[in-house]
C-alpha cells in the first residue's frame, strides 16, 4: 500500500492528495480537486516551512488545520506533501493519531 | 493585551505569544529569550502569505497546529470588528501539554477580541492606523548594515520589496548596530545559534551571537560560509566540555557548516 493510499484508508478521511512543496500535483484518491489543493497546500506547506526555518523551530512534519465545520492535515514526507481532507462529521484528534501512526510504520 | 499574551507565555513549554493583523504586522507580543520583537516581526510576512492561501481552501478555518521537528506552532484566528481578522499565535517547544494550550489560547483569543473590540488597545494596533485587508502581501523590512529598525513592520513603504540577498535581512537591532544576515538561511541559523546556545548561559545568548558576528563577520551580513567561525566563538561562552560538544553538533544540524 501506498502512503496515499494508507492515509485514504484512515477512518474519517475523504479524501487524500499527494503533492509536494513546490505545489506540484503527484496523485489523489477521491477528490477531483487534487491539483488544486496540491498546489494550495504546496504554497502553505512552504509558507509555514519559512516560518519555522525563522523561528528555529527546524522542518516542519505537520500541519492541521481547523475550520468550523470540516478538517485539514498537511504531512511533510522528504520528497512529497501528502493532504488528507478529513470529513466533516470526523472531529481531527483521532484522525491526526492515526496518522501519526501510519507516519511511524513509513519511517 | 500584554497581560494576555503574559498569561499564555507562563504557561509551561510557551516561548512567545504574538498578535499579528491580516497583514501580518505585529500588533502586541510577549516572548522568552531569543524570541524578541524584531524576530516575530520578520515572521508576519510568511504568516500572513500562508494564512491568505491556506483561506483559498479554507475560508472558515479557525486554528492551526503546525508540528515542527523541535516545536509548535499554534494559530488562531480573532475576528474583530476595529482591526479586521487577526492571528494569535503560540511557538512552543516539546514540554507543551497541547490539551490546556487548546483551551488556553481559545480562551485568549476571545478576551483580545474583546479588548480590540472595546478600543482599550487602540493604541497597540501600530501607527499604520488601520490594519489592511487580507491578502495585502506586506514584504520583509531589510536595511543597509547600519540602519537599525528595518523589521519596522508597523510601518510598511508602500509599493517597496526590498531584495533580502542584496541589502541584508536585519537580524537583530539591539547593541550599536543591526547584525546583518545575507539570506534566510543565514537568518535561521543565527536564530539556532541563540536558541541553542541560551540553553547553556542563558537570556544573555542573544547579545553573545550579535558580538559573535561583528567579530567573525565585520564588514559583511553573516553567511553560512562563517557558520564554522560563530559556532567555535560562541562555544568559547560555555564552561564545561560536553556541553560544548552538545553545542556545536547541535548547530550542524541546523545547517552548519
Amino acid at each position: 500500500m501506498t502512503e496515499l493510499e494508507s492515509v485514504a484508508s484512515i477512518e474519517g478521511v475523504s479524501a487524500a492528495v499527494l503533492g509536494d512543496l513546490e505545489g506540484t500535483f503527484l496523485g489523489a484518491l477521491r477528490t477531483n480537486d487534487g491539483e488544486t489543493i496540491a498546489a494550495e497546500m504546496g504554497f502553505v506547506g512552504s509558507s509555514f516551512l519559512q516560518i519555522g526555518e525563522l523561528l528555529g523551530l527546524g522542518p516542519l512534519a505537520t500541519l492541521a488545520i481547523s475550520c468550523r465545520a470540516k478538517a485539514c492535515l498537511l504531512v511533510v514526507r522528504p520528497q512529497s506533501l501528502i493532504t488528507a481532507v478529513i470529513a466533516p462529521s470526523q472531529s481531527l484528534g483521532p484522525v491526526e493519531r492515526a496518522v501519526h501512526n501510519a507516519i511511524q510504520e513509513w519511517t | 493585551m500584554e497581560t494576555i499574551l503574559q498569561g499564555l507565555l507562563d504557561m509551561a513549554g510557551v516561548n512567545a505569544a504574538v498578535l499579528f493583523d491580516g497583514a501580518g504586522r505585529l500588533l502586541a507580543h510577549r516572548g522568552k529569550s531569543v524570541y524578541d520583537r524584531a524576530l516575530c516581526e520578520q515572521v508576519g510576512g510568511p504568516m500572513a502569505r500562508a494564512i491568505d492561501s491556506l483561506q483559498l481552501q479554507h475560508e472558515d478555518w479557525e486554528s492551526a497546529t503546525a508540528q515542527f521537528a523541535d516545536g509548535t506552532l499554534l494559530l488562531r484566528r480573532v475576528d474583530t470588528t476595529t482591526a479586521g481578522p487577526c492571528v494569535l499565535a503560540l511557538v512552543a517547544d516539546s514540554t507543551l501539554n497541547p490539551a490546556f494550550a487548546t483551551v488556553a489560547i481559545r480562551v485568549s483569543s476571545n478576551k483580545l477580541k474583546r479588548t480590540l473590540d472595546g478600543g482599550g488597545a487602540s493604541s497597540s494596533v501600530g501607527s499604520s492606523g488601520q490594519a489592511s485587508a487580507l491578502g495585502s502581501l506586506p514584504s520583509y523590512s531589510a536595511s543597509a548594515p547600519g540602519q537599525p529598525g528595518g523589521s519596522q513592520v508597523g510601518h510598511p513603504a508602500a509599493g517597496s520589496r526590498p531584495q533580502l540577498a542584496s541589502s541584508g535581512l536585519s537580524w537583530s537591532r539591539t547593541g550599536s548596530g543591526a547584525v546583518m544576515a545575507a539570506d534566510q538561511a543565514a537568518a535561521a541559523y543565527l536564530t539556532a545559534c541563540a536558541r541553542e546556545l541560551a540553553r547553556h548561559v542563558g537570556p544573555m545568548s542573544k547579545i553573545f551571537v550579535e558580538e559573535g558576528v561583528r567579530r567573525v563577520c565585520p564588514d559583511l551580513p553573516f553567511s553560512l560560509a562563517a557558520s564554522r567561525a560563530l559556532a567555535d566563538e560562541l562555544a568559547t561562552k560555555i564552561d564545561d566540555e560536553g556541553d560544548r560538544q552538545a553545542f556545536l553538533a547541535a548547530l550542524k544540524k541546523s545547517g552548519g557548516k
